[in-house]
């Protein structure tokens, strides 16, 4: 199991958005976090990863209880989470941006090697590995924010809506590679708003509503209930 | 000819007195938003520290300078782990650290003025006398100051540019959540260039004190002239900071032979306003949130 969540609470000021979530992420495994906006699934994310901290509950990661752990203990840990809205550094070039991917301490010393990898994976980056992040487009700017995550040792990636704010065109590019590097043998979990595109990747979906699992199950059947689909997710 | 030879001279040293009292000014901010008024006193701290090693403890001038560096560079980290790490992220972050700030100055000034009085004290020159060349006279001690300098201020420039803890400054002043998600340690990277900074006032102040003189508040002018030369090259801008400190020394040396001293101040004023009106930003400087 790489990932454990238990009962976990998270939320912001007097709002609580996540009311006690159970979650268990197998090595491998693809788990697709289905929801509306505006339920709690970006909340849920950044608590797995530490950017906020959780209220009631328990984190396991790769076996180890990181429950409470900063941000980036978690992240050295091995768990890479590449946020909603990309977050890149704006006055930094592609090829920085992608650097600071490597700087957990052991992997600074191969970043090169990965570098040279992720260039490989995502070939766009390598022509504009010169270009501060701040004068790419939506898409260039997501395939940054993956090869920033590409480049760290990961256990586990968390991707919060990729589509978000993309073309349509581009969309399908960005679940490609997901698709990728969870063929690679990661394991991935993923939010999203809409079951469009990840047929390939879910071994597993969730249904998250007002910060509570109401349904969960294996791909195949949950993807293939429409009705159930339409009435979560409109 | 000896006009411009001077000219060149003066503009050079007094770029580099310049650049050394502001880049830590403009690191800190640059980094943390942190408008730091302590940086005089650290100045200041810097140089008492040199002076303790030399007629206090009796040890040559050369273990004068890295004592004084460190010496500042341990009370900007005290500094952040009782007063600016418990107000990070909070409210209210621009106001209430400025004043902190404001108060740390004092509070230094005045264990300066317990400790060594307020008598003014000189630190002896790392390289005493001079040699003239036309009419132009150079100190060995102005060599050494543009030397060291030049030297740090291209090292702090590589270091942020590409060594992995620098780019951590960098990501950390760019995007926090993001530079967290890499692993990087926020606030020891904060710790870590409120030391650097500090260093650098350090390393000022005991150079510079052996030019002008030492006192517990003859930090306030160094740190008037940084804030000068930080704006006009763009706050939290390493890159105008450098330039704007030696553009500065240059115009003030230019004025002071070609039109007379007493214009090179007022001249100066003018020529730093004409700048910001047409680049309200500095040189290099961003607008909004985009630094280092």
């Amino acid at each position: 199991m790489i990932l454990e969540v238990n009962g976990l609470e998270a939320g912001y000021g007097v709002s609580t958005v996540l009311h006690g979530i159970d979650l268990a992420v197998q090595e491998g495994e693809g788990v697709v976090v289905l929801g509306p906006n505006g339920h709690g699934k970006t909340t849920l994310l950044r608590t797995i990863s530490g950017l906020n901290r959780p209220r009631a509950g328990s984190l396991r990661f790769d076996g180890v209880d990181v429950t409470g752990w900063r941000a980036d203990q978690i992240a050295e840990a091995g768990l890479v989470h590449i946020p909603q809205g990309d977050l890149l550094f704006r006055e930094m070039t592609v090829e920085d941006n992608l650097l600071m991917g490597a700087y957990v301490k052991p992997t600074w010393g191969e970043r090169q090697e990965r570098l040279a990898r992720v260039y490989e994976l995502l070939p766009t980056l390598k022509d504009r590995r010169k270009q501060l992040a701040n004068s790419l487009s939506g898409g260039e700017r997501r395939m940054v924010a993956i090869g920033r995550g590409l480049m760290a040792e990961a256990r586990l990636l968390m991707v919060d809506e990729p589509s978000l704010g993309l073309a349509p065109v581009i969309i399908a590019q960005v679940y490609e590679r997901i698709q990728a590097i969870k063929e690679s043998g990661l394991a991935v979990l993923l939010a999203d708003e809409n079951a469009d595109h990840i047929e390939q990747l879910a071994d597993r979906v969730v249904l998250l509503e007002s910060g509570l699992f109401v349904r969960e199950g294996p791909a195949e059947t949950l993807l293939a209930d429409e009705a159930l689909l339409s009435a979560y997710l409109g | 000819m000896n006009d411009l030879v001077q000219v060149v001279w003066s503009g050079i040293l007094s770029g580099s007195v310049y650049g050394l009292m502001a880049i830590g000014l403009t690191l800190i901010w640059g980094a943390v938003r942190l408008l730091n008024l302590a940086h005089g006193s650290l100045y200041v701290a810097g140089a008492y520290a040199g002076w303790t090693v030399i007629n206090v403890a009796g040890l040559p001038l050369a273990l004068a300078i890295p004592s004084a560096v460190l010496a500042a560079a341990a009370l900007g980290l005290v500094m952040h782990a009782l007063f600016l790490r418990p107000m990070l992220g909070r409210p209210g972050w621009d106001s209430a650290s400025i004043i902190a700030t404001v108060g740390i100055g004092i509070a230094l000034q005045a264990a300066a003025l317990l400790m060594f009085g307020p008598r003014v004290k000189q630190i002896p020159a790392v390289a005493p006398g001079s040699f003239v060349v036309g009419t132009v006279r150079f100190s060995y001690q102005g060599l050494v100051v543009i030397a060291v300098a030049v030297v740090a201020l291209t090292l702090l420039y590589l270091f942020l540019r590409s060594s992995r803890q620098g780019m951590a400054i960098r990501a950390v002043s760019q995007e926090m959540d993001a530079s967290a998600l890499m692993g990087v340690p926020v606030e020891r990277t904060y710790a870590l260039v409120m030391m650097i900074s500090a260093g650098l006032a350090g390393l000022a102040g005991v150079l510079l004190s052996s030019i002008f003189f030492l006192s517990p508040t003859s930090g306030f002018t160094p740190m008037i002239i940084a804030l000068l030369v930080t704006i006009f090259g763009g706050l939290g801008s390493v890159k105008g900071t450098i330039v704007a400190a030696y553009l500065i020394g240059f115009f003030e040396a230019a004025v002071q032979v070609f039109v007379g001293p007493r214009f090179a101040l007022p001249g100066l004023f003018l020529f730093m306003i004409a700048v910001l009106i047409v680049r309200p930003n500095g040189l290099y400087g961003v607008p909004e949130a985009q630094r280092l």
